[in-house]
């Protein structure tokens, strides 16, 4: 198994090596244009470059902050309605068409309302992320609720037991799955929709300084800000795997 | 325990489920419902337990009361083991106590005594997906007679089981039942286990369910269900059992 591993870290080491070192050459020997691919050496230096800039910190704080504050507020407003969707059959029915007409519109369009309603700070980008993240919360709450088990409900109903220990010890916990891998795609939604608003429009983030480093022509630096973008990704994705193994050590 | 006079019961206003069921059963007693799928057995149980509602004008008591969800009176057994897969062996078989407000660590205290019983002692750390079949339905049994209500509703408890767990399950039941004052209703399609468990077999129809048969089983306890499957007893009365259900079958057809 650890032998099986290294192999495959390995390979992947290989690979990655052979790819960057033709880049590298290519870019060098002039068969790619550095000017519109950018070159491995180049991103590397401005990547060290950017690491100790205090620019670089200070605008992954506010994307940070922008995308937890998306997360949070989209999630608990998507639970509290999801429940009150499951509680109220007809509220939902009547909501429907609203929800579904609003699900379908390219989110992304709202921007240059929330930009005046919000602003060219924070506020705008936390809309828009609010904007994703709770309708895919909506939908997994609604869902996981209804999938409850029914033979759970059946039992529990027999046992005479109170709305809120019915709640508690059979509804929230059978829902919690379902629900669960709607915050996980939530929370990626919510990154997706702080860095759209702050490419399109923005004083701070990751977003702007992407958007601003690739109308200057600075490919080297967008690449960087990839990478970056990715890495944040793929560690949000590794605490909510770690809280959910923890949360589900059930399953 | 149970004492029902003509029961009719109709979901949509016209097609009756139930037709003039009379069901009565002394405390003590064990009395299976037998009957072809559809017939409406659950139905009746799940009146029983207050899980349909009654309609006006119908005359249920179960155990001296209109049949009423949460009833300490009535414990309810399902065909799948229904445990929850978040809690472990003990607090699943302690589950039907707190629920009725035992503080939880009598619960767990009662239900380890319990597990020990149906021969889960050692297991009550352990999660249900760590449990075999057999030992799920151990736990809920657990949990049905951790509770000390005196009238159990099962609804084909067993059904889900292979034959040789069933076996085992059916001697674990027989061996539950005569340590206490239970009463039980149990539901089955299974004549033989009918047969094998009950001092009584009510033998219904096809929808409309209708009671055909009342047959006594004249096996004397304790018993031993592997014993039983060689005995003549048990095997005229398996008989009577079949015949009866087909009359009632083949009545609907014609």
């Amino acid at each position: 198994m650890k032998a099986e591993t290294l192999r495959t870290l390995a390979q992947h080491a290989l690979f990655v090596c052979v790819f960057l070192g033709l880049w590298e050459w290519g870019a060098r020997a002039g068969w790619v244009d550095p000017s519109f691919m950018g070159s491995p050496l180049g991103i590397i230096t401005f990547t060290l470059e950017n690491l100790t800039s205090a620019r670089l910190w200070g605008d992954l704080g506010y994307t940070l902050l922008a995308v937890f504050a998306s997360f949070v507020i989209g999630s608990v407003a998507a639970i509290v309605t999801g429940l009150a969707f499951v509680t109220w059959p007809k509220f939902e029915a009547f909501c429907d068409p609203y929800i579904s007409a609003f699900n379908v519109l390219p989110r992304i369009a709202l921007v240059p309302l929330f930009i005046l309603w919000f602003g060219l700070g924070v506020g705008s980008k936390i809309a828009l992320g609010v904007s994703l993240t709770f309708f895919i919360v909506l939908s997994s709450t609604v869902a996981g609720i209804r999938g409850v088990s029914q033979d759970h409900v059946t039992l529990t109903r027999t046992l005479g037991a109170s709305s809120r220990q019915m709640f508690f010890s059979v509804t929230l916990p059978g829902a919690v799955p379902v629900l669960f891998s709607g915050l996980r795609l939530g929370v990626i939604y919510a990154l997706l929709g702080v860095v759209g608003a702050e490419v399109i429009a923005s004083e701070r983030g990751l977003g702007q300084q992407l958007a601003y480093l690739g109308s200057t022509f600075n490919v080297n630096g967008v690449w960087s800000l990839l990478f970056d973008l990715a890495l944040i990704g793929v560690l949000i994705m590794k605490l909510m795997n770690w809280i959910e193994r923890r949360l589900l050590h059930w399953q | 325990m149970i004492d029902a006079q003509r029961i009719d019961l109709s979901f949509d206003g016209t097609n009756l489920v139930l037709q003039g069921v009379d069901l009565h059963v002394k405390a003590g007693e064990f009395v299976a419902l037998a009957g072809p799928s559809g017939c409406g057995k659950t139905t009746l149980l799940n009146l029983c337990a207050g899980l349909v509602d009654l309609p006006a004008g119908q005359r249920l008591r179960v155990a001296g009361e209109q049949p009423a969800l949460g009833s300490h009176e009535v414990a309810y057994m399902l065909a799948r083991d229904s445990l929850f897969p978040w809690l472990n062996a003990l607090d699943n078989a302690a589950f039907g106590l707190k629920v009725r407000g035992v503080p939880i660590a009598e619960a767990r205290e009662r239900a380890a005594v319990m597990l020990k019983q149906v021969g889960l002692g050692g297991s009550e750390h352990l999660m249900p997906k760590a449990l075999s079949h057999g030992m799920r339905q151990r736990v809920a049994l657990a949990r049905t007679f951790a509770m000390p209500s005196p009238l159990l509703l099962m609804d084909e408890p067993f059904g889900a089981l292979d034959a040789q767990t069933k076996l085992q399950l059916q001697d674990l039941l027989l061996q539950l039942c005569q340590d206490g004052n239970r009463t039980v209703l149990f539901v089955t399609h299974d004549l033989s286990e009918a047969v094998a468990l009950a001092d009584r077999v009510m033998v219904m129809s096809s929808r409309p369910g209708r009671i055909v048969a009342d047959v006594q089983v004249p096996l004397a306890r304790p018993r031993s269900i592997r014993e039983l499957q060689t005995s003549d007893d048990f095997r005229h009365t398996y008989t009577q059992v079949w015949k009866h259900l087909e009359e009632g079958w083949v009545h609907h057809e014609g």
